[in-house]
């Protein structure tokens, strides 16, 4: 079930990049927006749209940030350019850290997205990630604001409501983090502003503009759909980096395990169960 | 090894702080004197409202589930430890091995940044977020997670190091029927350790607003002789609390021994 799922996943990433060049890539997204005017979302108790359920990406910006990139280029300062070219060349996720954000959304693993009044939560398939996303701040409800000080890898996010779209501010990210397998990264100054807007029954559009003021010339933009799982009793489960199994297709450590399970305790259980009772 | 070692102390460092604050009492946590108990938050269906942060009084379990003396690995000490009479009924060979894994902290999965499993991340603070048909229950210590599904029935070809959670609702009592557990994860830093045929039933017994009674009885045929009983209380979080993010593996640059863990690794592996 979980190679079935992995490999299913692997295959989607090979396909997707003709899919999307097909279909025009992210130039296909203003007509996705224009749909979500006629589209009327289904409404949680309180009100708000309903973005739950589990949902995927089917694309391989994970590899590529360009990909989903508005313009398929970044706007890089000359000298971030040439201080990315001397920075590290290891991928911090293969060394089983977090992605960041918004780089965990296209992650190629399934997200559930759960709402409560005041909460909108995001868990990841993807090493267990998880956002506890407040949607009663913003300008008009500074209920809290960001913190000072503090970096995470998947940022502080604080969430607000315009209409029927959700927008989720996100600072204090930790400048280690890349944007995607490609080594585009960013400075400790990153700000971004995630929109997620149901767009179809089985679709939600995805929107982020990346702010770095000390990376890029000016904000740029990511916009990709994300697709509802309707697969009958699909679940999240369990993924873990450091075991080196699922985690490793996607980002092989330095070098191979030695056995197909790496971490194992010196212990071993009587052949004959319960001889010893 | 001399990485191993540190590791090994850094991480009982780390684990340390979260857990320094409930360890402070020596004996279960006197009932609360409140005025007037607030009455129990419910949800539409009429079941208790769970959500919120939740913080345990453990009675430093992190260190040891039974009872210590305080700095032990560096913990608080506990008379009375958060087994129901304080003794793991464990079978003989397994008592063996016990003894040897109280002596190699370094065997800790969670000084590897795994998952602790549960009963063992209920040792940390947690926040429930509640609909009646599914349960999320997000730890802030190493960012575990877990989703307690009110349908459905336990997987057939899936082991975890959260195991598989189903939820089920007895009076008051959410009653989490916990399988599917891996045999890697342990109940706590002194090498209490369990078997892939380890079976959870957690009870969250709601008293009122912001007190839970929680206590699980653990069967593992294969280690231990009986099932037994593992109990401490939860008290709800202050109002303006967070979870916040807890990294664990934060581009540690040491990923042989991080990510190996304790494998054997053949003499020539690496003159590949």
């Amino acid at each position: 079930m979980r190679h079935t799922r992995t490999v299913f996943l692997c295959a989607a990433l090979i396909a997707a990049p003709v899919f999307l060049h097909a279909q025009g890539g992210p130039a296909a997204a203003p007509g996705a927006a224009a749909k979500s005017a006629e589209f009327v979302p289904p409404r949680t108790a309180d009100g708000k749209p309903d973005l739950q359920g589990v949902w995927e990406t089917r694309n391989a910006a994970a590899f590529d940030i360009t990909e989903i990139t508005e313009g398929h280029e970044i706007p890089y300062r000359p000298e971030a350019l040439e201080k990315e070219q001397k920075g590290p060349r290891v991928d911090p996720i293969a060394h089983c850290a977090m992605p960041g954000v918004p780089r965990i959304t296209y992650m190629p693993y399934p997200i559930q997205i759960m709402q409560r009044p005041g909460y909108v939560i995001f868990m990841y398939e993807y090493l267990h990630d998880q956002r506890i996303v407040p949607t009663n701040t913003g300008p008009t409800n500074p209920a809290r604001e960001h913190l000072d000080g503090v970096d995470f890898w998947l940022g502080d996010s604080l969430g607000r409501w315009e209409g029927d779209t959700l927008v989720v501010d996100v600072t204090n990210l930790d400048e280690r983090s890349w944007l995607d397998s490609a080594r585009h990264t960013h400075s400790d100054a990153l700000h971004v502003v995630e929109r997620y807007s149901r767009t179809g029954p089985n679709t939600i559009r995805y929107e982020a503009t990346i702010e770095d003021p000390k990376m890029y010339t000016r904000p740029w933009k990511i916009v990709m759909p994300l697709h509802l799982n309707k697969e009958a009793g699909f679940e999240l489960r369990e993924q873990e980096c450091t075991e080196g199994d699922d985690g490793r297709p996607i980002h092989p450590p330095y070098r191979p395990a030695p056995h197909g399970d790496v971490f194992e305790f010196p212990r071993k259980y009587p052949s004959t169960q319960g001889a010893s009772k | 090894m001399k990485y191993t070692i540190w590791f090994a102390f850094a991480a009982m460092v780390a684990v340390a702080q979260p857990a320094a604050q409930p360890a402070q009492p020596a004996k279960p946590a006197a009932p609360v004197k409140a005025p007037a108990p607030r009455a129990i938050p419910r949800m539409a269906d009429g079941h208790p409202d769970l959500e919120g942060i939740w913080q345990p009084r453990t009675s430093g379990a992190a260190y040891s589930i039974l009872p210590h003396q305080g700095g032990f690995f560096l913990g608080g000490g506990s008379d009375t430890g958060v087994v129901e009479g304080g003794v793991l009924p464990y079978q003989p060979w397994a008592m063996e091995i016990v003894k040897d894994l109280t002596q190699h902290m370094e065997f800790d999965p969670t000084g590897h940044c795994h998952y602790e499993g549960i009963p063992h991340a209920n040792y940390f603070g947690f926040q429930f977020f509640q609909t009646p048909t599914h349960i999320a229950v997000l730890y802030e210590n190493m960012h575990a997670r877990r989703i307690i599904y009110m349908t459905g029935s336990h997987p057939s070809d899936y082991l975890a190091w959260m195991g598989d959670s189903r939820g089920r609702w007895e009076g008051d009592t959410l009653v989490v029927d916990v399988a599917n557990n891996n045999d890697k994860s342990v109940y706590d830093m002194a090498g209490h350790f369990h078997s892939d045929a380890e079976h959870v039933v957690e009870r969250y017994n709601m008293v009122d607003h912001d007190n839970i009674n929680w206590e699980a009885t653990i069967d593992d045929p294969k280690v231990f002789t009986r099932p037994w009983k593992m109990k401490f209380p939860l008290r709800r979080a202050p109002k303006d609390n967070e979870i916040m993010e807890s990294g664990c593996f934060e581009g540690e640059r040491d990923a042989v021994h991080l990510v190996e863990g304790l494998a054997i690794i053949p003499a020539d592996h690496y003159k590949q």
